[in-house]
């Protein structure tokens, strides 16, 4: 009886956890994030993020959770701003202690102000900043987002 | 039997788990049927005019606001302190954001060039310390002293002076020519176009600004955007 509730337990305890895998790292350039803030069928919800950025690893659990709960209507998309250098020593490290399994990209071009009005043109340059896209609609936040904040704006979307 | 009973565990534990995941599954379904799927235009353009007037402070032309700030040697210092500039190169900055430091280097020969040509560097930090300690006014003497700056290095401890010129980032440059006696806006923006490397700089926006200042020419391109972190 007691390994049939332990069975049962940990049955319940793995339909409630995300089973997708810690996320890796894919360097992008300017064509790459062209693509990526281009509108697709599915919600896009792309937040641009950097392991040293402070107000953006605060809110970085906020897109974990929310994304977990909209996997099939939201493709949740972190682009890092991190150093392409630092991928291995300091990225991908980050995202395995803090448990990212949302998409992470990492935008590999010192050329900010080239890329930046790809982004949005209502974009000033500082970080964080998430921006949503479907095929009829974009809207950009150019401050980082509280959780109920950012379940509203996809709410929005849906 | 024993088939029959694990079976029924099996089942019964099935049926558990599936109520239990709906029961765990917040995910909530407000409409489970279509609305007109036409996007409220109206809607979306006034939020991003929210956005933007969050984000209002000087224009090219503007005169701009003199201010007294503590520097790092624990004297005032105000822009009319210095009696033979010509000008101004006021950059916000701070400790803890790797674009601010990747441009330090840059900030001293800034200095170091254009101080003797009449325009100062006037470094300010515009950031709370409580959000990121790195940032406090102790460790900005720290930083100064480590990397042998040669300009002021002042905390807007009141956080009034960054909102009124409308830097939102780390580093946030404005380049200001007395006119009588008044500041006036010259160049907003960045540094230059690349902070991770100086040698493959294509804009130097701030220096090319500076050398039509000093020429008495037109500066060619008087803003740029600028990557940086957001003043907290």
């Amino acid at each position: 009886m007691n390994k049939i509730i332990a069975l049962f337990t940990l049955l319940i305890i793995c339909t409630a956890c995300d089973d997708r895998p810690i996320a890796t790292v894919t360097a992008i350039g300017q064509d790459g994030l062209r693509e990526t803030v281009s509108p697709n069928d599915k919600i896009k919800v792309i937040n641009f993020w950097a392991t040293w950025c402070a107000p953006c690893v605060e809110e970085l659990p906020h897109f974990e959770s929310v994304g977990s709960s909209y996997l099939e209507e939201v493709d949740m998309i972190l682009i890092s701003l991190d150093e392409k250098k630092n991928i291995q020593s300091t990225v991908e490290p980050f995202l395995k202690e803090h448990s990212i399994k949302s998409s992470v990209l990492l935008l590999d071009d010192p050329y900010a102000a080239e890329w930046i009005p790809i982004v949005d043109q209502h974009w000033d340059g500082a970080i964080p900043v998430t921006l949503i896209v479907s095929k009829n609609k974009k809207q950009f936040y150019n401050k980082a987002l509280s959780k109920v904040e950012l379940e509203n704006a996809i709410k929005e979307f849906l | 039997m024993k088939t029959l009973k694990i079976l029924t565990v099996a089942v019964v534990g099935a049926i558990a788990i599936a109520v239990v995941s709906g029961m765990l599954d917040t995910h909530e379904r407000p409409n489970l049927f279509a609305e007109r799927p036409t996007p409220n235009k109206e809607q979306k353009d006034t939020s991003i005019k929210e956005e933007t007037a969050f984000l209002k402070g000087y224009k090219i032309g503007d005169a701009a606001t003199d201010f007294n700030l503590k520097n790092i040697d624990g004297r005032k210092v105000s822009l009319k302190s210095f009696d033979e500039a010509k000008g101004y190169v006021v950059i916000f900055t701070c400790n803890h954001c790797p674009y601010s430091v990747a441009y330090e280097n840059r900030i001293i020969a800034i200095d170091k060039k254009y101080k003797n040509l009449g325009y100062p560097v006037i470094a300010i930090n515009p950031n709370n310390p409580e959000k990121n300690p790195i940032d406090s006014f102790e460790n900005m003497q720290v930083r100064a002293k480590e990397k042998g700056f040669t300009f002021p290095y002042l905390i807007d401890s009141e956080q009034k002076i960054y909102p009124q010129y409308g830097a939102t980032k780390t580093p946030h440059v404005f380049l200001l020519k007395k006119e009588g006696d008044q500041n006036i806006v010259k160049y907003m923006g960045a540094i230059d176009d690349n902070y991770q490397d100086v040698k493959a700089v294509k804009n130097k926006y701030l220096e090319n600004a500076l050398q039509s200042l000093i020429r008495g020419e037109k500066i060619a391109v008087t803003s740029s955007i600028a990557i940086g972190c957001r003043i907290e």
